[in-house]
Parts: structure tokens; sequence; C-alpha cells
């Protein structure tokens, strides 16, 4: 485990009037790479979920979401919305598999989300194509901001960071800071950057089925 | 295994198919150092290893069919490592040749809230205990003799009363499957360990009487 050191946040950029949602990906690194920022590998999330297939109890079962981060490629992290979650290592992967009589993989439901990682003085930015079920239905904005762990601290500085090449798009304070009583991130396990991503595939699987005109 | 329906293969790694080879027996309390001394000549040159552990066997049970079991353990001598969570598959009906029990084995390392999820995911704690003892090297195989101690009050590990006057003595080895050569490995080195302990392939399925 490290020691905390930055602050993230993920937002949901909406595809530009009129551009698929490749045109407005390259419109949002041509911005990033004209205010300096430089192109810094690949990155990759994705979510599968589960839901449980006879509990004893017959109340309606909680879905189970297993994620993975290729910034943390050894993890794997579990969670039940709004309840506990669990990092654990790749295996944990087989043993869902095991499990699988018990807990069912909705495979139509298995999100994943691909871009670039680029670097800006401390702050890390990572643009990622969301798809599902091999269509792509969204774009991602990941800004960290590596110097400092309290939300609340840096949040105006990186607001303004993301005025800069997001526009009128930057989001408010995410939720699950502004939910904490000590108001600290903690990336050491990545649960607050996972939760987000979470929060924005929820969010677009919705966005989906009101028939939104997303391409 | 089915293709994802996304472009590529997730960012998923894990061990798939790995296999425990098994041997087991026991030492009377008073058998145990020259055993101990016997195993240090023998096993590789390391610094002693001790631990105590604190074992919880969780049930998830379904509308049908036995109910499917995990292993959660933690140190209590290293409270901040993670916490290792088991699964152990039906012993394999192999053929009577093979000298060790063979099982599918899946082992994960999982952060302090593994109780807790375990509980959301619909498993119940079944019984739990304390292990404390030695461990001893070998190659890739592992030798573990210990303590076992059944916990008077639910959750306190201080508590404890042991639950014979023996030792258990484990001689393992993970490898993937097919790897039958490892369990001819396991029985030399048992035999070396004759007449101190006499560790057989002990079939738990045909114990429960």
């Amino acid at each position: 485990m490290g020691v905390a050191t930055d602050t993230e946040t993920v937002c949901h950029v909406p595809v530009a009037e009129g551009k698929s949602v490749q045109q407005t990906v390259d419109i949002v690194h041509k911005k990033l790479e004209q205010l300096g920022a430089v192109k810094h590998g690949s990155f990759c999330v994705d979510c599968e979920t589960y839901h449980a297939t006879g509990n004893a109890s017959g109340q309606p079962s909680k879905l189970l979401y297993v994620m993975h981060n290729s910034e943390t490629p050894l993890s794997c992290m579990a969670l039940f919305e709004g309840g506990p979650c669990l990092i654990a290592d790749a295996n944990f992967d087989v043993l869902m598999v095991k499990l699988k009589s018990h807990f069912q993989n909705a495979k139509g439901h298995k999100v994943e989300c691909r871009g670039s990682r680029y670097r800006y003085c401390d702050f890390l930015i990572k643009v990622g194509t969301v798809t599902m079920s091999s269509s792509a239905r969204g774009i991602s904005v990941e800004v960290e901001y590596c110097p400092c762990i309290v939300p609340g601290d840096c949040w105006n500085l990186m607001k303004e960071f993301m005025l800069s090449f997001l526009g009128t798009n930057v989001p408010e304070l995410p939720s699950v800071f502004a939910a904490k009583p000590e108001g600290l991130f903690a990336p050491a396990d990545c649960v607050d950057t996972m939760t987000q991503y979470l929060e924005l595939f929820n969010k677009l699987r919705k966005l989906q089925i009101s028939g939104s005109n997303v391409r | 295994m089915e293709a994802p329906p996304v472009t590529v293969m997730p960012v998923t790694g894990g061990t798939i198919n790995m296999m425990e080879y098994l041997l087991q027996g026991s030492v009377l309390d008073q058998a145990l150092e020259s055993l101990l001394h016997r195993l240090r000549g023998l096993c590789d040159n390391m610094e002693p290893e001790t631990f105590t552990d604190h074992e919880l066997v969780y049930l998830l049970k379904g509308q049908q069919g036995n109910p499917f079991i995990l292993r959660a353990r933690r140190s209590l001598s290293h409270p901040n490592a993670p916490w290792h969570l088991r699964y152990l598959g039906q012993p394999e009906v192999g053929d009577k040749s093979r000298h060790a029990l063979v099982r599918n084995c899946v082992d994960v390392a999982a952060s302090h809230s593994l109780p807790e999820f375990l509980n959301e995911m619909g498993f119940r704690m079944d019984h739990e205990f304390v292990t404390n003892g030695h461990i001893f090297r070998k190659g890739g195989m592992k030798i573990v003799v210990s303590k076992l101690s059944r916990v008077l009050v639910p959750g306190n590990t201080e508590n404890t009363e042991r639950l014979s006057l023996s030792y258990l003595v484990e001689l393992s080895v993970l490898a993937p499957a097919g790897q039958d050569t490892v369990s001819e490995d396991m029985r030399s080195f048992a035999e070396q360990l004759k007449p101190l302990v006499h560790l057989e392939k002990i079939d738990p399925s045909k114990q429960r009487h």
C-alpha cells in the first residue's frame, strides 16, 4: 500500500453536437496537446456485473461489480453499490468463476473504458471511450492532481484546469468526496476512483436505456 | 470460456486451475521438538518461521446442493498483513497410484473488509479457530506443523482452548493441474520423516462419521 498523495476526479463529457464519440475524443486530445500536455501511454478500466442467482431471503439481491484498472494491474476491486468493497488480487476473478452457480455474470453488462493518458505538470489526465456491448457509449475524463489528498483544498485549482480544455463540461465536486467527513481521498486502494467510474458507467447505461441520441 | 462482448480481453489475471497436493499426519506434543529438529535438518536453510492465524470458515447456502465453502484467514502476529481467502475443491477421485490428495485451490489476498464483504455476498460464518505453529520449506514444498485451538467466545481470539494434545503436520505443494511428479517428491520427503511422523493421503470427505 502506498501513501495517499493525490486527488482524482472522473467525469462524463457529452458528445459534441453533430460529432461522433471518436471525433469528440480527438477534440479533447487536441485541446490537451495545445495546452502542452504530453501523451503518456494508455489506460483501461473495466467492470463486470454479477447478480446472485438464488437468495434464501427472497429479497431482491444487490448487484456485485468486479472492476479492474490498468493503473493497479495486480488488483481487482469488488463492490456492492453503496455497500462494502473489497480489494483483492487477480485470483478473485478465478474465484468468481468457481462461484458461478451463485453469482451469474450479466454478460451484456460488461463495460470497458479505454483511452490515452496525458501528463501536464502535476496533472494526469485520462480520456477514455466507454464501451458497452462493443459500441461506444460515451466519453470519460479522469483528472488526477498528484500533490494533494484533500479534494476540498485543490478542487478550485482542478476546476480551473478542467475549464481550460473541457469548457462548460466541468463537473461538480464528486459526491464520494462530499460524503466523507474527513474529506480525504484514498488513492492507495483506488476505491474513490473506481466508485466514480462505476457511477459514470451506470449513468451512461441509463442514458442508453432512456433512448438518448448518444452515438 | 465465452469471449467477452468487448473488443479485447480485460486486464484480468489470476492463475486458473492450481492444484493443492496434500499429505497429513500428526504428532503428540512430546514429539514436537524432535520433529522440528528433523525438519530443520531436512528443509531449506531459512530463518525459523512461526505463525499465529485466525481462520473463519464461511458457508454460502444455495437453493440446492452442497453449500459453497470459503476460508478466510488473518495473521494475528501481523495484523496489518492482507487477509487470505481460500477456496478448496473436492478431492480428485484420482488413480490409486497417486501418493497425495489432490484438490483444486484458489488463493486470494484480500483487504481487511473481507468479513463484511462476504456477509454482503450472503456468506455466513460457520466456525472459527486459531492455529499457531511453524513453517518450513523445501523447494516448492511447504511443511506446516500447527496446533489448533477452539475459539471459546465468538470473535475473541484471546480466549481459546487447545483442541487436542497433538500437532497437525501438513506437507503441501501448489502446482498446475497434471504435474503428478510432485506427489513422488512428496512421498520421498515423507519417507524421510518416518518414524517421527507418518504423513498420509487423507480424504476429508471420508471423515464425516
